[in-house]
């Protein structure tokens, strides 16, 4: 189980002349990741969701606030410890085609992070090439064909597959997947969705799932959680079908009446609207989405909303108009 | 399109492809990206280009404006457009012309394709030069007219260079590329993958709210079936260089009779109803060098497979009433 508590994370000022300000990635972020549970993190470009990711796989430092591994915070342990709770919790990027070593087969990718696995656990040669052949499998790859192949070799679903199946090499409790279906065909993205899903249901892996991309968050988070996060700030949590169904936070709305409507098979929320300008980062607000949003009033620009709980559900949000509304599209009966 | 009267409203024009074959000359030997496809874009219609990787949907957008480079060739067919006739028979300043002018292009990435060391003012200046635009200063007030449909401000966009756009705007900025010389046809390639949803829809508004408002016809190329069902009349999907289904997209989406159409579509996560009705496609993207070369190109994936499959590449019958399905599986009149 991870727990993040009050993480703030700022990055500093960069050039000199420029005299840019510091910028506030994630801004007193709290949530909790059960065991082979599933927390998704949506919002859109610069958002701070792929700064999370990479606090929790201790790619990135934090400022203040806790992270607890099982309720033992990680930065006051010695470096080896740390290295070793950290193994446990594995980061698969978005972009399949750079994760992998060009020059390297599918082999020696996997018997890399195996041969450290093979040390610590006193195993022999034989173990190591079993577990890759298990890996494989357990991703839904042919060990025969993919073992000997470079990855130019592969299309980008294999390419993901083998990154993921690289990651169980070290029998993780987490995987973190940051927009880990984006780069790759959208009839090959269900395939790894399911995978995820699969390695949380089987194998208990605790997936955080960070991506812009709603609907996918809905299927790898079926009974998980939804925060929806908007400049560095969670303005809005709950159970996933939840907060997508009524959503109460104009902007967790706007980023639901943003997924496309299969027009024919669904009709649009009745609700639904697509701001169409572009926008400014960071106004100075007290609400920080008050300058984007459509039900703003003066309250929003001089009293911020604090985190307040909407019904008995576990449903939070960050707003001083908090309203229930219907934005997804909703099936229709098609005979076919 | 004439330099001194150079914005009369530009009305989409028809396409009208026969029998095109496109190869690629690889080392491996030679390979058909596109194999006599035959269609007709209707005109002031926005036309969706669907497939996987490798499927052919971007060399066919290319082969439309004759802008397929080595080591792809035209092998055969005629691609007839109104106002400017066989695309194919023309060549050098002709075509050149023809591309910005008649047919508008943005690129995958636009962020690739504009110049890092030029505002985008002066790249405009810069085409507007090359098209023989004897104004600019009309074109540059159409470019900032544009950018405020689009809801950016005009006069910034102009002086910037393009790292200082974020990606929404790069996007943008690529269709103002595309439209400022009031092309009748303008084709997006991917015009959203490069950005998160919000941005998306919003550029997917734009560009339908531009269609419209020009009389245009668009052909918008995505592997995204959202995309496509949220903004486009008609889909083509496009397998292994066939056109195996071609119809209006809401008929399509409800009863899809291709089986790679409907694999493609149950592969689709859901934001509402049942999510185990949501099914992977199963095996892989085609790749042009293990493309059989009789039979269908999609047995080995499909779930209708009979023998004659392996045998015979099956022809186009109509579908979908005025559109068409490629499949041997599927009785036109059922």
């Amino acid at each position: 189980m991870i727990e993040v508590k009050h993480l703030v994370k700022t990055y500093p000022a960069r050039g000199g002349i420029l005299k840019q300000k510091p910028v506030q990635a994630v801004k007193g972020v709290s949530f909790v990741l059960p065991d082979a549970g599933a927390v998704a993190f949506i919002g859109e470009s610069g958002c701070g969701k792929t700064t999370i990711g990479r606090i929790l796989t201790g790619l990135e430092s934090y400022d203040s606030g806790e992270v607890l591994y099982d309720g033992v915070n990680l930065t006051r342990l010695p470096s080896a410890e740390r290295r070793e709770k950290l193994r446990k919790v594995q980061l698969i990027q978005q972009d399949p085609y750079a994760a992998l070593n060009p020059s390297r087969t599918i082999a020696k990718t996997l018997m890399a992070p195996l041969a450290l696995e093979a040390k610590r656990q006193q195993k022999s040669k034989a173990w190591m090439a079993s577990r890759a052949r298990e890996v494989l499998a357990l991703v839904g790859l042919n060990p025969e064909v993919v073992l000997p192949k470079y990855p130019h070799m592969l299309s980008g679903g294999q390419r993901q597959r083998v990154v993921i199946a690289r990651a169980l090499t070290v029998e993780p409790d987490v995987l973190v997947a940051d927009e880990a279906v984006s780069m790759i065909d959208v009839s090959l993205r269900l395939g790894i969705l399911s995978l995820l899903l699969e390695l949380r249901n089987k194998h208990g892996i605790a997936i955080l799932f960070i991506t812009h991309d709603v609907a996918a968050a809905r299927y790898v988070g079926q009974d998980g959680r939804v925060c929806v996060i908007y400049q560095g700030e969670v303005v809005e949590e709950g159970v996933t079908d939840d907060l997508i169904q009524s959503p109460v936070h104009p902007y967790s709305q706007a980023l639901l009446s943003a997924v496309p409507v299969l027009r024919g098979l669904e009709a649009p929320g009745p609700d639904r609207y697509i701001p169409l300008g572009e926008f400014q980062q960071d106004e100075g607000t007290a609400c920080r989405f008050a300058p984007r949003c459509r039900y703003a009033e003066e309250r929003c620009r001089t009293e911020k909303p604090r985190t307040v709980p909407y019904g008995n559900g576990g449903h939070r949000h960050r707003c001083h108009f908090p309203v229930a509304r219907r934005v997804v599209a909703e099936p229709l009966e098609v005979n076919s | 399109m004439n330099a001194s009267e150079p914005y009369s409203a530009a009305v989409g024009a028809g396409i009208t492809i026969r029998n095109l074959t496109v190869t690629y000359h690889t080392d491996r030997g030679i390979f058909p990206a596109l194999k006599d496809v035959s269609l007709d874009i209707r005109p002031q219609t926005i036309t969706g280009f669907i497939g996987e990787s490798g499927s052919g949907k971007t060399t066919l957008a290319m082969a439309i404006m004759n802008a397929i480079r080595t080591p792809g060739l035209i092998a055969s067919g005629s691609i007839y457009t109104d106002g400017v006739g066989d695309v194919l028979k023309l060549q050098g300043e002709s075509l050149r012309r023809v591309h910005g002018q008649h047919f508008g292009f943005v690129f995958q990435a636009s962020s690739n394709s504009l110049n890092p060391l030029k505002r985008i003012g002066a790249q405009l200046l810069d085409l507007g030069r090359s098209h023989g635009i004897k104004d600019p200063r009309i074109l540059l007030k159409e470019a900032r007219a544009l950018a405020e449909r689009m809801g950016m401000d005009g006069d910034r966009v102009l002086t910037s260079y393009q790292h200082e756009l974020s990606g929404g705007m790069r996007q943008r900025a690529g269709i103002i590329f595309a439209l400022v010389l009031r092309a009748k046809v303008v084709i997006l390639d991917e015009p959203t993958t490069a950005l998160d949803m919000l941005s998306q829809q919003a550029v997917l508004e734009i560009i339908r709210q531009i269609h419209e408002e020009r009389g245009l016809t668009s052909i918008i190329i995505t592997h995204d079936m959202g995309v496509m069902a949220e903004i486009v009349q008609r889909v083509v999907v496009l397998y292994a260089g066939r056109v195996v289904e071609e119809g209006p997209t809401q008929d399509l989406l409800q009863r899809p009779r291709h089986p790679y159409t409907k694999g493609l579509i149950d592969a689709i996560p859901r934001i509402t109803g049942d999510l185990a009705e949501a099914k992977p496609l199963a095996g892989s993207p085609p790749d042009l060098a293990t493309v059989p070369t009789q039979g269908c190109v999609f047995r080995d994936r499909c779930s209708l497979r009979r023998p004659v499959c392996d045998l015979v590449e099956p022809l186009a019958q109509p579908a979908h009433g005025d559109g068409l399905v490629t499949c041997h599986g599927v009785n036109a009149h059922d």
